[in-house]
This record gives C-alpha cells, structure tokens and sequence, in this order.
C-alpha cells in the first residue's frame, strides 16, 4: 500500500519537500505526494503542475484524502493544521519552527502524544553531514565533554524586496531569531543537552536591515554554546559554521576565509540571486540533507525507527528561540 | 641610543621582546631583573643577556624605558618603582587584575609625568589596522555587531602563574578578553556600557584546577553596537599554533572578516608529528615596541595608553561581577 503524503504550503520549504518525496517515489519506495493544500495561489499551481499533485482548496480535504501530512506553510498556520492532522489520526512532518510560541509547540505535542500520532520536525541541520558527522564524533567520546560551542548562520534578508512577506511579519514569523537561529539552537541542544539560561543581544530586526544577534546558551551540564545568527549580509552570501570545544579534543568547521581580512559589501543591484537561500556543500544526491531527512522521516512513518528529532525536541528549540528574543527584548538572562 | 630593559620576565611573551628590542635602531637592551632567580639565569642563559640583581638596581642604569612582564598582580608594584625613577613603562596586559591597582597605575605615572603604555599589539596587527581603516572610513556603513573570538590554548605549560587566580587574576576571561575589548573600543571609538558573562570549567580543568577555563563575554557599546567575545582556553595543546584572535563585523554596508594571525604557512614536520603554523605577517609586537620609543622620545604615539589598559580591565571586573551575580553589569 503506498504512503499518501499531503503537502500544506507551496512556498521555498513546499518545493524543497516535493521534490525529496517525489524524488523517494522514483527509487521505488511504497510512497507517494498525492495532494496540496495552499493559501499561495501564486506558488500553489506551478508546484501542483510540476509535481503532478492534486490541488484542494481545503485543509479537511487534504487530511481526509491523505496518510502524513507534511506542513510547510508559514510559522504561525503550524499550530492549527498540525492539530487537526492529529485529531484526524494521521502522523505528521512539520517545518520547524514547530510553532509560533511555547504554548502553541507544548499544545501540539501533547495532542500528538494524547492521539498517538508521529509528529516530525524538519530541524534538518541535524542531517547536514558535517553536522551530523560532528555530532557523531562527541558522541563516541573522541572530544570528552563539550565545554564551549560555537554556531554560527548568517545570511542576506530573505524576500528583502517582499515587504509583504509572512518572513517580515514579526507576529507570524516570530523573525530571524525564531526562523533562522532556532537551526542552530536545536543543534546546540543536541550536543550540549538541555538549556538552562539564555542571554541575547540582537541588533536592527524586525524592520530594518541589520537584523543580527549573539546569543549566549548555558546548558545544564555547564557547556557553554555561542549562537551567531543574522539576515545581514550581502546576497547572496550564506555562512554557516561549527566549533566544538571539549575537555579532551576540538572539532572545526570554519566558514571559509581565504584570506587575513574579507570584505563583502551590500551591492545595489544583486543581480539574479535567489530570494532565499540555503546553506550547501557539493554532495552526491543521496547524501543530500534534505533527502537524508525525508528519507529519514519515510523509515520512521513506516517503521518503528527512532526519530532523530522529536517532538520534544522541537518544542525545546522553541523554547530556546523565544528566550533569546525575550533577553534580547527585557536585557536580562532567562532562566528556563 | 635609549637603553630599555625588562622588569620581570614572569611572562612568555618576554622572549619576543627581547629579540625585538635588540632589532629596533635607536634602542640598546641593557638587560632585565626579576626577583625569581632561577628563572631569571635560565632567561639570562637562553638571551644571553644581563640579569640585574634587583628591579632598583636595573631602574638606577640609566634607563628611559622598561617593559613590564611580570605576573598579572604584580604590574602596580613595578609600575610605581619605574614611575618612581622617572621611567617610561610599557607594561604586559591585563595592566592590572583589579580596578583599583589599574586606577592607580594610571594616577602614579600621571603624577610621576612618565609614560605609561599598556601592550595592546592588535593595534599594531596590520589585517586588524585594516578593519579599523575599514570602519573609520566608513567602509561598512554604521557597524550593528561584532563577533570575536580570542581563543587559544592554556597557558599553563608556559608558565604555571597563568592558572593562578591571585597572580593572573582569574583565568580566560583575565588573559583572553581584554584584547578584543581594547580593539573594539578602537575601532568603534566608543566605550563599552554593559558586560555580560558566562563561564564554565570543562576545557583543562586538572591542570588549570582553580580558575574558568571556558568563557563568553557579551558587551553592549555606547554607540548601540553588541559584540561577543570568546575568551575560551578551547584550542588543544597539540592544535597547530597557540590560539587565534578573529572578528567578523556586520555594519549597514555588509560584512568584513578578520582573521589576525591566519598569514601563515601550515608546516608539518617528522619530528613534530603534527602540523604546524608558521606565521608570515608582519611583526606586530616590533611595531607595537617602536611606537613606544617613539612615546618616550615625546613623539606622536598612536599605542594604547594607560587608560585604554584601565578601561579594558573594567570589563574583565564586569565580566566577573556579571558571572558572580549572574545579570548584566553597567559600566
């Protein structure tokens, strides 16, 4: 019996999801992206038409007609469709963030745990190799205790010129802190265990263009992690590095400086760069992160394979994301 | 000729100046005292140098200028028997391990009418003097943040005073903060107003059983600027160099990254067993060592002053007050 995937949302994560899914179809495996359910009339017919999917104009319609449902719409939306997934019985994938704030995250995963349904977080750095590779490394002991961890994702403004965008909407999107950083947060917390204090500075947001923060994480085994996150640079830049410091070794991964002093300036016209970006590295198909994790969340509906995500741990991320806001906002540590 | 010399060669870094002060024109190097006499005969063997009985005896030598490179704690005490002479001092950083020696070192040597330098050599880091033109010329547009690290390795195979919490001061956060702190006030003309700090004990904590080793200083600038600062003993004892001292700069105009000791050769060697960096850039500590000849010749001299040296150790104090209290602290 083949697996019937919905799809909520047609943006840049809807496209990025469709094609892993169609992409698991064509290797072979019992699943399928049937149906799509979007709010973007304007990016829900391209996607539809190139996927070959069954547009329905209503969520209902999608979670009766489908298995899992796989929600990448904008932040806000996550709570009430993830909720109704779940309340209809069927597993679900979500986008991170998982929710727009801690009340809504906690809500969805206890109603996901109450009806006994699958709840899959895309936290997908988690499945980047060379942070996943990373993780392994600590894992095995090879760097004793992490001590000090350093992250570090900076882009340009997505959709700069889309003032209109759910991205720039404070409210729905919960801004660069929730939406981007959260990567970094999840991974933290991944390698350094639960969090328990959170300073922040950030600096420009919500509306101009210098949109940057440093965060402090304090976790609970006494580690240290340092997140730099920014919508601040020049397109079509996009800069991701790790560093993890332990009692008995270090592991680097730099964003590359090829030289003593580098300078990248905002240029008037960027030409043809894309509106959004991601980061990436020249990989063999398969080991693409956003295949290994669609991969990964097809073996976990259909097995009972541990999820390298949880529930719990997206809820975490929230929590840890909406923390720095509130240092960042109040000046003072949180304490979670 | 101006004659210099050393009071104390407690700290590594005395080796280099030794090499470089007898490279610059116009100086002789007479020589140094330090009151710890086995160290003092291995240094005089290793330089085959003068090693003056007493700090006194050095200062009474006809001296124009000493450098201080003592223990942390000990600055204010030679700093008063060198303004006391009526000599000018460039003294190790941090100037001082608490705000009131450092007020004072600043107060005797403006009472004194001699010339107190701190060592701040990133001033005179050429890919650092580049992002500083960078941003006084406007080149990043208004700067919104900086991200710096100062990592190294610990020091205490060097010297074991470095683990010292009385002698050093504390640990990472005493020898690793105040040079970003220096070159942010530098660079941003402005002054930090709020340290946060964070601090742990994971990283060599047998061999450096009394001190943090791990740390993350976050600082607000009068001028709205955040900034972090990586104050972590977080490079191995086997990793290629010694540690590293970076930034990245995000203004309205863009980014700049800096990477002050990245002009270096990867070597490996049989006999090493690892790689190696081999650093080809300018010398820093030369030109940082020139400039203050240059002071005690009563000449334009762009070093750090006493003051900047003061004002670095305010936030190292912060820093602690920050992590002992666990809330931001004004400066």
């Amino acid at each position: 019996m083949t697996l019937k995937i919905g799809l909520i949302g047609s943006g840049f994560m809807g496209g990025v999801h469709a094609a892993r899914w169609t992409r698991l179809t064509e290797l072979g495996l019992p699943v399928e992206l049937t149906a799509c359910y979007s709010l973007d009339e304007t990016t829900a017919l391209p996607l539809a038409q190139r996927y070959e999917l069954t547009q329905l104009s209503s969520l209902e319609a999608l979670i009766a007609t489908s298995d899992v449902i796989d929600v990448c719409s904008p932040t806000h939306l996550h709570h009430d469709q993830v909720i109704a997934a779940a309340r209809a019985g069927k597993n679900i994938v979500c986008e991170k963030p998982l929710a727009r704030t801690v009340q809504d995250a906690a809500e969805m995963v206890s109603v996901c745990e109450e009806t006994g349904v699958k709840l899959l977080v895309g936290h997908v750095v988690r499945f980047f190799p060379e942070y996943a590779a990373a993780k392994g490394i600590v894992e095995r002991g090879e760097i004793g205790d992490p001590a000090v961890i350093r992250l570090t994702r900076c882009s340009f403004k997505p959709q700069a010129d889309k003032p209109e965008s759910w991205f720039h909407n404070y409210a729905l999107s919960g801004g660069m802190m929730l939406d981007l950083m959260i990567h970094d947060f999840d991974y933290a917390r991944w390698i350094g265990g639960d969090v328990t204090r959170v300073f922040a500075r950030h600096t420009g947001g919500r509306d101009n263009s210098g949109d940057y923060a440093l965060v402090t994480l304090r976790h609970a085994n006494g580690a240290l992690s340092h997140v730099e996150g920014g919508w601040a640079y020049p397109k079509p830049m996009f800069r991701t590095a790790l560093e993890i410091a332990g009692s008995h070794g270090l592991i680097e991964h730099p964003a590359s400086r090829p030289n003593p002093v580098n300078v990248f300036l905002h240029q008037k016209a960027a030409g043809d760069s894309p509106e959004i970006a991601v980061p990436g590295s020249p990989l063999l198909p398969e080991d693409d992160p956003y295949m290994v994790q669609i991969r990964h969340f097809y073996d976990v509906l259909t097995t009972e394979a541990t999820p390298r995500v949880t529930a719990r741990d997206g809820l975490e991320a929230v929590r840890i994301a909406l923390a720095a806001i509130e240092s960042a906002e109040t000046g003072r540590p949180v304490t979670l | 000729m101006l004659r210099i010399g050393l009071l104390s060669v407690a700290h590594l870094h005395a080796d280099g100046y030794v090499g470089a002060l007898r490279d610059l024109p116009g100086v002789e190097f007479v020589g140094f005292a330090d009151e710890d006499q086995t160290r003092g005969e291995a240094f005089a063997r290793q330089h085959q140098t003068h090693f003056y009985p007493t700090y006194q005896a050095l200062l009474a030598d006809n001296i124009d200028g000493v450098v201080i490179c003592s223990e942390n704690s000990r600055h204010l005490l030679l700093i008063e028997l060198a303004a006391a002479a009526r000599v000018g001092i460039l003294c190790e950083k941090p100037l001082a391990t608490t705000l009131r020696d450092a007020e004072r070192a600043v107060q005797v040597c403006d009472q004194a009418g001699v010339v107190l330098k701190t060592a701040f050599p990133m001033r005179f880091n050429a890919p650092a003097m580049e992002i500083h033109n960078l941003i006084m010329h406007g080149g990043l547009g208004t700067v919104y943040a900086i991200n710096g690290t100062n990592q190294g390795e610990c020091p205490h195979h060097h010297r074991a005073w470095f683990v010292d919490p009385v002698l050093a001061g504390g640990g990472a956060i005493a020898d690793h903060t105040v040079h970003l702190a220096d070159m942010f006030r530098w660079m941003l003309n402005t002054e930090p107003v709020e340290v946060y700090a964070e601090a742990n004990h994971i990283l060599y904590a047998n061999v450096a059983p009394d001190v943090e080793t791990g740390g993350i200083v976050s600082l607000k600038l009068a001028d709205g600027t955040i900034a972090t600062i990586d104050c972590s003993w977080s490079k191995p004892p086997y990793y290629p160099t010694w540690g590293g001292l970076a930034m990245d700069v995000i203004g309205s105009g863009g980014l700049a990254t800096m990477n002050a000791f990245q002009q270096n050769l990867t070597v490996y060697r049989h006999s090493a067993g690892r790689a190696a960096f081999s650093g080809w850039g300018s010398n820093a500590d030369r030109a940082m060592l020139e400039d203050f000849t240059a002071a005690l010749r009563g000449e334009e001299s762009r070093g750090a002053s006493g003051v900047d040296g003061l004002r670095a150790v305010a936030v190292v104090i912060a820093a602690y007050d920050s992590i002992r209290t666990g809330k931001p602290v004004r400066l």
